[in-house]
């Protein structure tokens, strides 16, 4: 006799082929609705296909989507190791590219010196951006969802106040941005900037310090139960405001790539929902830092077809739908892959004497 | 067996077993209750009894065997399902809301909640409810400010108020004062009267005794007899749970090389009091020296101060008056300090304030030696060193685990207590402070625990013991403090310290030694 049975942990690989079956539905159900819809599918599909892995520009475009979604997918699998949720990704991007833009525009030397100069400053800025919300949520508990929410909003305004104000563009005279920066991530491949591979080594090192490090250790524990931080003298309120801050630091820097390595000035609407995203890449890789890579891709996947799709005139709303069902049918999925059929190890009958 | 002619049995269990990865839970196990009688369950940490019960009320499916509910066959895909056939089940860890009041917790998740009501409505009805079933509880009380007794009557409460006619208890005594156990026993033999049945797990065979009409003993998952507890002594039932004789020494007596009590304490407590966040003293004014090798028994009513002795002795909250010293020096002023000190732990919650339940048997094991060698050391952590030292852990404690990722919520409820227990003792080498430690143990692994408590205290530890069962503390203690109303009432010698004398002290009469 067998019969499924819901197991307390499931191993990566049942996972992975879980999820790899929820997107093969899911790609099902999207091309189903299109083929309602009356559109050609096979054709679609084809030109999805080589717009996105099928040809050199669609793979740039690809990893361009997938460098700031690695950084604010880590940046909210940080605090979700606390057991916090940083909803302020988008805040801190914005404030990252303040940062970046500000060094860009106001301070001149070579590009050795200025990049990292411009990623220390974003940095500083997307910490200094979350900071309240670290302090209020380690001294007086107060919800870290709502405050680093509500200052996304404030950061957009800001960005577009700099761009079309004190910071526009004055020798084009385009109201929209600030001028473009003098210094910029030098490209790798195409139109791909070196912020690729290096969002990529920052996943890994991320990975490794929170497995392998007795900070990681401690958010981890203080993470999972506050109970036995405080049992065992873990200085929790230190672990709370340091993995924010780390976490506000990360999404900061995807700003400054964006900034330096993309765009090459400070532009209103800039972040692109990146930050937001990124809370949907940290859900899909379900904690784990190195999941994030993947997942990254998926979002990236997902954004370059909603791409795709618009050029032949299917609604952009289409891409929000399309994000929303692969996060339905993947969390089915995570939860499929706990049952596993279990076989008794020795068959008796039901009955025996006694 | 044969049954009494005409009725059925409430509750039969034909050939059950249940199995997880590695692990046989349950194993062809037959047993049967009838109307109108409370039936033991006995058996080892890790037999499989807590398994057995999630099988019957509907958490875990059985993976073979059959449910028979007054004579005919059952299946219960849900807990909602076992309520609906009148089966009802307090666990051994509660299953309340802490946020929630007494009323809110009894009519959370229940049919015959009114849809439209106010908190008003539910505290009458709760008010109701309560005396209809001769539990005392306040309605509007939050359940996480409840002692564990009373927030045991709430689980019980809110079972019987959805017409349960089986009762399965799982530990309920491990937590409760003796008079809590007193009066629980009086509700379930009035339960019983009404021809009713209880099951009940327990590991304290003078309470089976007492209360239960027969016993079933689980041994490694499987059956291994039912008796009428008239026919049953504690002896006969301890060795059919264990498979062999358990033998008792005296645990008293010091082996031949022992330290022997040290001559300046370890740890001194001048003036100590600590007062709550409503400024409330819970503790005032204990001065008490603690000597190496020796076992200090602290007896009392629980909910005297004893958390918060034991909070103090281990740096979980420093005292609001007096000083504490260690070994002569002021002690530092936060837990990981007094950890690195030597100074253990067992606390009164193990699954909450000693473990992390959702995180891996590995992480939890490593919690006291994360910071040094070979698993810390500088800022790095050692995924591998912190395994082996987990399995070198479980080894020693004696539990069995297949899967070390696992999370620990999913061990026994002993096997947990185990485990911290080992850990704390490793790393006690000045003093190691105990409560209730032999809560949720099995006999065997009381008796194996007060041994290693011996061995500490042989090798020049102090043991500080809080427990409310005087039989330990008088079997184990040299010295015997009594807690009353957050005072230190005397401290006796435990050999000439009589019974009567230690009663009284812990209501509060008698003082001045
Ligand atoms: N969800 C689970 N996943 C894996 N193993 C489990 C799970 N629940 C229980 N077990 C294992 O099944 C065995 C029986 O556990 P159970 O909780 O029934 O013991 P018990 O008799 O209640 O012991 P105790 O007296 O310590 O409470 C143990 O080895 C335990 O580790
Ligand atoms: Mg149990």
């Amino acid at each position: 006799m067998s019969r499924f049975q819901r197991f307390p942990t499931a191993s990566p690989r049942r996972i992975l082929a879980c999820r790899a079956a929820a997107l093969f539905v899911a790609i099902a159900i999207v091309g189903l609705v299109l083929a309602a819809c009356g559109r050609n599918v096979g054709e679609l599909g084809r030109l999805v296909l080589i717009s996105t892995i099928g040809s050199r520009f669609g793979l740039e475009d690809l990893a361009l989507f997938m460098s700031p979604l690695l950084l604010t997918g880590s940046a909210v699998t940080v605090t979700r190791r606390m057991g916090l949720w940083n909803i302020g990704g988008e805040g801190q991007f914005y404030l990252g590219a303040v940062g970046a833009a500000g060094i860009g525009l106001f301070v001149h030397g070579p590009a050795i010196l200025i990049l990292p100069l411009m990623a220390l400053a974003a940095m500083l800025c997307g910490m200094a951006w979350i900071a309240l919300p670290a302090l209020a949520r380690a001294f007086a508990g107060v919800n870290e969802i709502i405050t680093t929410l509500l200052l996304n909003f404030v950061a957009s305004l800001l960005v577009y106040w700099l761009a079309t104000g004190p910071w526009r563009d004055r020798v084009t005279g385009a109201l929209a941005s600030s001028g473009r920066l003098p210094v910029s991530i030098p490209d790798m491949w195409g139109v791909v900037h070196w912020g690729f591979p290096l969002g990529l080594l920052i996943v890994v090192g991320l990975a490794a310090v929170m497995s392998s490090t007795r900070w990681g250790y401690e958010v981890r524990i203080s993470g999972a139960s506050a109970g036995v931080a405080r049992y065992a003298g873990m200085p929790v309120k230190l672990r709370i405001i340091s993995a924010m801050l780390l976490s506000g630091a990360l999404a900061a820097l995807a700003g400054m790539f964006e900034v330096a390595g993309t765009v090459h000035r400070l532009q209103g609407g800039m972040a692109d929902n990146f930050g937001y995203l990124g809370i949907v890449v940290a859900v899909l890789a379900r904690g784990s830092c190195l999941a994030v890579i993947p997942a990254a891709l998926l979002m990236a996947l997902i954004l370059d077809v909603g791409i795709v799709l618009q050029t032949q005139q299917v609604a952009a709303t289409a891409v929000l739908a399309i994000t929303g069902l692969v996060l339905l049918l993947v969390a089915i999925a995570d939860e499929c892959a706990h049952y596993r059929p279990v076989t008794p190890a020795i068959v008796r009958p039901a009955r025996s004497a006694s | 067996m044969t049954l009494p002619g005409g009725t059925p049995p409430v509750l039969q269990l034909q050939g059950v077993s249940k199995y997880f990865p590695g692990v046989i839970a349950n194993e062809d196990v037959t047993l049967d209750v009838r109307p109108g009688e409370i039936l033991g369950l006995l058996g080892e940490n890790g037999a499989g009894k807590s398994t057995l019960m999630n099988i019957v009320t509907g958490i875990y499916q059985a993976d073979a065997g059959e449910i028979i509910l007054d004579g005919y066959g059952a299946e219960f895909a849900s807990p909602q399902d076992a309520i609906r056939a009148g089966i009802g089940m307090v666990h051994q860890h509660f299953k309340l809301v802490p946020a929630f009041t007494v009323a809110e917790n009894i009519h959370l998740g229940w049919s015959e909640t009114p849809k439209w009501t106010s908190k008003a409505v539910l505290e009458a009805r709760t008010r109701a409810l309560s005396e209809r079933f001769g539990f005392p509880v306040d309605p509007s009380a939050r359940v996480e400010s409840l002692s564990a007794g009373e927030q045991q009557r709430v689980e019980i409460l809110r079972v019987l108020s959805r017409e349960a006619r089986l009762l399965i208890l799982d530990e309920p005594t491990a937590v409760l004062t003796p008079q809590e156990t007193r009066e629980l026993f009086a509700a379930l033999r009035a339960f019983r009267a009404t021809g009713n049945a209880v099951i009940i797990i327990s590991h304290k065979l003078d309470e089976v005794m007492d209360i239960t009409d027969r016993v079933t003993v689980l041994r490694a998952g499987r059956n291994v007899g039912t008796w009428n507890t008239a026919d049953c002594s504690p002896e006969m039932l301890a060795a059919t749970m264990v498979g062999r004789e358990i033998s008792r020494q005296n645990l008293r007596v010091r082996s031949g090389d022992a330290v022997g009590v040290s001559d300046v304490p370890v740890m001194t407590l001048r003036g100590v009091g600590v007062r709550n966040e409503r400024n409330v003293p819970t503790l005032s004014d204990v001065t008490l020296d603690i000597f190496g090798g020796e076992i200090l028994g602290i007896a009392g009513v629980a909910g005297n101060g004893q958390r918060e002795l034991t909070e103090v002795l281990t740096g979980l909250i420093a005292p609001s008056s007096g000083v504490i010293l260690l070994d002569g020096a002021s002690a530092p002023d936060n837990a990981a300090a007094f950890a690195a000190a030597g100074v253990g732990h067992i606390p009164q919650d193990r699954l909450n304030s000693a473990l992390a339940p959702s995180l891996g048997i590995t992480d939890n094991m490593a919690l006291r030696e994360y910071g040094q060698p070979p698993i810390g050391g500088g800022a790095l952590y050692h995924g591998g060193a912190a395994r082996s030292l987990a399995e070198e852990i479980a080894t020693t404690a004696d539990v069995r685990i297949p899967d070390f990722a696992m999370p620990v919520r999913n061990l026994s409820g002993g096997n947990q207590q185990r485990l911290v227990a080992r850990r704390e003792i490793r790393i006690a080498d000045r003093v190691l402070v105990a409560a209730y430690p032999s809560r949720g143990l099995d006999i065997g692994a009381i008796a194996a625990m007060h041994g290693y408590f011996a061995a500490l205290r042989d090798k020049g530890v102090a043991v500080v013991i809080v427990s409310e069962d005087l039989g330990e503390l008088l079997s184990l203690s040299d010295r015997l403090g009594v807690l009353c109303g957050g005072r230190l009432m005397a401290v006796l010698d435990a050999a000439e310290a009589d019974i009567e004398r230690v009663g009284l002290l812990m209501a509060g009469r008698g003082g001045a030694s």
